[in-house]
């Protein structure tokens, strides 16, 4: 307790110090004097003699305190002064690194919330998942990325046999109606095997997980709430637990609530979960492959080690069953890969551009703390005089700089919490339903601890380098006035340096929003091969109980597009087993006629069934042959089939299509089918897919209880929702409309379009600050350089120069800066936009145009920023500048 | 200019010296001051107000105590003595300075032959 008894008991001790040297003088002054010395002689002659009174006193002082802290405080107080005293200084000083910081924590906000934090698992580091792939010619590895895809049964082998995983589960997607007070509502599920969440590790918040024996069955009986919709559709009842509800035709037992932390991206928009319900088909058929499975590590083995255990169970099940499994290879990826993985390259991209941000930030700061403290060298020469030593100048500097980053900081924080939701709002609903975690992007401690660090790397960046200089000042020089400033030396050079990185930065961006904005235009005007435009998609179920047998759903679809057609807004109504550009589909292998390939081995394409009206209501051009007709292609004669072009010139490579025959493989009734159309390509995932082959059924020989609808409407297909929701009403009023959008509102959430309009948007307005910033740097280099040489501008004038020399040699330096930070910045360019190329779409990611448009278009920006000191320069008056000195 | 007190001595010298002195006979600031001075015949380049600080860290270690009297000049006036831990300080401090200076001597002696 000593240190702290001597905080309070210092206000004396200096008291007694003060007094004592006070008489150390005086006793001294009276020898003296005693020795016949003058009283004015003896006075100096003491001073001389005790030395320097103020600093032996702070030595003294500094003794007894805590002096990197006071001294800290001291400094802090005098930086707050300091710069109270110049406000136009410190609020734009104070802006600009709030911008720089606030849109860096935004970022890093988001960055957090899906790259760094773990998933809300137990120990989610040891969580995988499993896929199994067929090598499918023609498919893009990128296609082979998103597939995540087992047989049932594969699955049930692997649990017996794989030791390497504690545990194995697999799950699907879902959807019910849910029948209770007031309309029927569509509802969003997934469906799991029972220990689904015991694998992940996650325990239900109210009630119990599913119990073994619950699956399989038919139906589910139970069902587990997620916290949200508990909330939201039952008010958070905590009676909960035992309750009915009814899900389409059956009765369900809610026996759960899971905890609000819990999320799964996968199925990120499932309301409740039931256990796996699935007919008989898909239980036992291996050549159905619709299942995700993941799978806990067990204790003490690696990825390495399950993968190689899978390949030999896999070449095991592959030699059982050739016909299903023979060129089936099981895939092992992480957990977390799979939910982060197509946000994480925009992310880092976006990340890095904003990082620049700051850099040109704190670039430009630091310009103006240069010419401040330029402006400032008498007052800390003064300083060194009295005794500062060169670690308080610098000390007293960083906490100027310091004090105007945290200003800037707590601004920035405020920038940020709102960027941070402008951010997220941004996101289309649908795409945020697979990525939850973005939602839990706010201010938390990371995201402080991440603006701390941001705060002191931006306060030392631009403070340090001025620091360094004023402390290296010469003291000889002193207490010279400084006059007749040149715009030479050290200082200039460097701030020339700054403003050079600062173009070559914004350059940087410049062409990264560029090349967005080119990829979202040529995405946008990709042509997806039908008529987008005034069409209106969605989905119908049917229920088992009410429509058991195929006939009923045809009968269904009969009563139902019949009412439509005779609607005055329905131009055409067509139905497609899966909807262009939403994705998904199922597949399917064949052997074409006199093409014998290996067991196993056969071809495998897309296969979807369409009513025989379709193609003319899309607006799908036909390229051969003849479409499905009601006479011909009755349910009972499954004999013609309709391919794509990208099929036809896949598997048939320029023979005519038109009479050859195939047969599906997976059963061995199936009878050879004669194609008997050609239709042209459409994007099936997405406005950037690439053409995929495609087979087509009609929709009578392959009819299933999901139906997908599309109606061509003759105004504004969103006023045709309500009388289309009215016919369905009218037709069955327990069935509902399933996400009902238009066209147009598909090709705005898709994620193809977002992964382009949402870095372009933010690229471009970090490029645009970036260069508004590069030009006040600029701007603010020039104008300085021009007021420090108005004498030397006088004396050329008054020597006869003309203006447009004066005017060429102020522009000639800003263009010499600028040159030379577009040229340093079309190098990193030329590296640094690689990086994005998973983004890019239809150009270049070395896009001469780009490259060369963009640089004009800085050099020009620059140019004006120039003219504006220049022309001051011009109208110098050579009497005026001269008689100033 | 600055770091006077440490310009002609190795740090900790001027304390040793403060104790020797004081050891000797309690004294206030100026007149420790007049000692030193007169007593190293003025060889050694000391500010008198170095002392100062000295004398703050020897408080502020406990090694001496300050109580305020009456000098023979009859003002009020600061005097310093040590303490025991300070009359031991300065006895191993002297010990430790002599082995150096022995040292020392050797060694410039050795190069002079």
């Amino acid at each position: 307790m000593k240190w702290f008894k001597q905080i309070f008991s210092r206000r004396r001790f200096y008291g007694d110090l003060s007094e004592e040297i006070q008489g150390h003088l005086e006793e001294k002054v009276e020898e003296l004097v005693g020795n016949g010395m003058s009283r004015r002689g003896a006075e100096s002659a003491a001073r001389r003699e005790f030395g320097n009174v103020t600093l032996m006193k702070e030595k003294s002082r500094d003794v007894w305190r805590w002096s990197f802290m006071e001294n800290l405080l001291s400094d802090v107080r005098y930086g707050v002064r300091i710069l109270l005293g110049n406000p136009g200084f410190s609020i734009v000083a104070i802006l600009t690194i709030a911008l720089g910081i606030g849109a860096n924590t935004a970022i890093f906000s988001v960055v957090y919330a899906a790259l760094i934090r773990p998933l809300p698992y137990s120990q989610p580091e040891r969580l995988l998942t499993l896929t199994e792939l067929r090598p499918k010619e023609g498919r893009a590895s990128d296609a082979d990325k998103q597939t995540w895809v087992s047989a049932y049964p594969d699955y049930l082998d692997w649990t017996r046999q794989c030791k390497s995983f504690q545990a194995l589960a697999g799950f699907s997607g879902d959807g019910f109606v849910l029948h209770g007070a007031g309309e029927p509502e569509p509802l969003f599920a997934a469906q799991a095997t029972v220990n689904f969440f015991s694998t992940l590790g996650v325990k239900p918040f109210l009630g119990r997980d599913f119990a073994a024996g619950e699956d399989i069955a038919a139906g589910p009986k139970v069902a587990i709430l997620s916290y949200g919709s508990w909330i939201r559709r039952f008010g958070g009842d905590p009676h909960i637990l035992g309750r009915s509800i009814q899900l389409d035709d059956k009765s369900v037992s809610i026996i759960g609530v899971l905890p609000p932390t819990f999320e799964f991206a996968p199925r990120g928009n499932a309301e409740l979960w039931v256990p796996l319900h699935i007919e008989k088909d898909l239980v036992t058929r291996r050549s159905l492959r619709w299942m995700p499975v993941i799978g806990r590590l067990a204790e003490g083995s690696t990825q390495g080690q399950a993968q190689a255990e899978m390949n030999s169970i896999t070449a095991n099940l592959a030699a059982a069953y050739p016909q299903e499994n023979g060129a089936i290879r099981a895939v092992l990826v992480p957990l977390r890969d799979r939910i982060v993985g197509q946000v994480q390259p925009l992310l880092l991209i976006l990340f890095g551009a904003v990082g620049f941000v700051l850099l040109i930030a704190c670039a430009n700061v630091m310009n103006l703390f240069l010419v401040r403290t330029a402006g400032r060298r008498r007052e800390f020469n003064i300083r060194a005089a009295l005794g500062a030593s060169r670690g308080r100048l610098i000390s007293q500097l960083l906490a100027e700089s310091l004090i105007l980053a945290a200003a800037g900081g707590v601004l920035g924080l405020i920038l940020a919490e709102w960027g941070t939701s402008l951010l997220i709002a941004a996101i289309p609903d649908t795409l945020l339903a697979s990525a939850p975690f973005l939602r839990d992007a706010h201010t938390n401690l990371a995201v402080l601890a991440f603006l701390c660090v941001a705060v002191i790397f931006t306060g030392i960046a631009f403070g340090l380098a001025p620091a360094l200089q004023i402390s290296r000042g010469q003291e000889c020089e002193a207490l010279k006035e400084e006059t007749r400033a040149s715009a030479g030396g050290v200082r200039t050079r460097l701030r020339g340096v700054l403003v050079v990185a600062e173009i070559a930065f914004s350059l940087v961006l410049l062409i990264g929003s560029g090349l967005m904005v080119k990829s979202l235009t040529a995405l946008l005007s990709r042509d997806p091969g039908f008529d987008t435009k005034s069409l209106l998609t969605f989905s119908v179920n049917l229920p088992p109980t009410t429509y058991p047998k195929d006939p009923d759903a045809i009968r269904f679809d009969k009563e139902f597009t019949d009412r439509l057609r005779a609607l005055p807004g329905v131009a055409g109504v067509a139905s497609n087993s899966v909807v262009p550009l939403t994705g998904g589909g199922a597949s399917i292998r064949f052997v074409i006629e006199g093409q014998p390939v290996a067991k196993g081995h056969e071809n495998e394409c897309n296969i979807r069934d369409v009513s025989n009206n379709y193609f003319p209501v899309m607006k799908i051009p036909l390229r051969a042959g003849r479409l499905f007709d009601d006479s011909t292609d009755s349910s009972t004669v499954p004999q013609h089939v309709i391919v794509n072009e990208a099929w036809a010139k896949q598997y048939l490579h320029g023979q005519d299509p038109i009479g050859k025959r195939i047969k599906f493989t997976y059963s061995p009734k199936e009878n050879y089918r004669e194609i008997v159309g050609v239709v042209g390509n459409t994007a099936d995932t997405g406005l950037d897919s690439p053409e995929e082959s495609s087979l087509f059924l009609p929709f009578t020989q392959d009819t299933n209880s999901f139906i997908n609808y599309v109606v061509r409407t003759a105004g504004d297909p969103k006023n045709a929702m309500g009388e289309v929701r009215a016919s369905l009403h009218a037709v069955d009023p327990q069935l509902v409309l399933i996400q009902p959008f238009t066209m147009d509102q598909i090709i705005a959430q898709s994620p193809s379009v977002f992964l382009r309009r949402y870095p372009s948007y933010l690229i471009g307005s970090f490029a645009a600050l970036a260069l508004i910033l590069a030009m006040i740097g600029l701007y603010g280099l020039v104008s300085y350089s021009v007021s420090q040489r108005t004498r030397e501008l006088g004396i050329r004038i008054a020597l006869g120069a003309q203006q447009k020399n004066v005017m060429r040699l102020v522009l000639g330096e800003g263009a010499r800066l600028t040159v030379l930070g577009v040229v340093f910045g079309l190098l990193a360019a030329l590296g640094l936009t690689q990086l994005m190329r998973s983004l890019l779409f239809g150009v270049s990611a070395l896009d001469a145009v780009t490259f060369a448009s963009v640089a004009v278009v800085l050099a020009v920006v620059a140019v004006i920023a120039c003219c504006i000191p220049a022309r001051r320069a011009m109208r110098t008056d050579p009497a005026a500048a001269l008689r100033y000195e | 200019m600055k770091n006077n007190e440490h310009r002609d001595l190795f740090p900790g010298a001027l304390e040793m010296m403060i104790l020797r002195t004081l050891k000797r006979q309690p004294l206030h600031g100026y007149a420790l001051a007049q000692y030193i001075k007169r007593t190293s015949n003025d060889l050694l380049q000391i500010e008198e107000g170095s002392l100062y600080p000295a004398l703050q860290r020897l408080l502020k270690a406990e090694l001496v105590k300050a109580e305020w009297g009456i000098s023979s000049t009859n003002r009020r006036v600061r005097i310093y003595k040590p303490t025991a831990a300070g009359a031991k300080h300065l006895e191993r401090e002297v010990s430790r300075f002599e082995r150096m200076l022995k040292g020392i001597t050797r060694v410039l002696a050795r190069g002079e032959s």
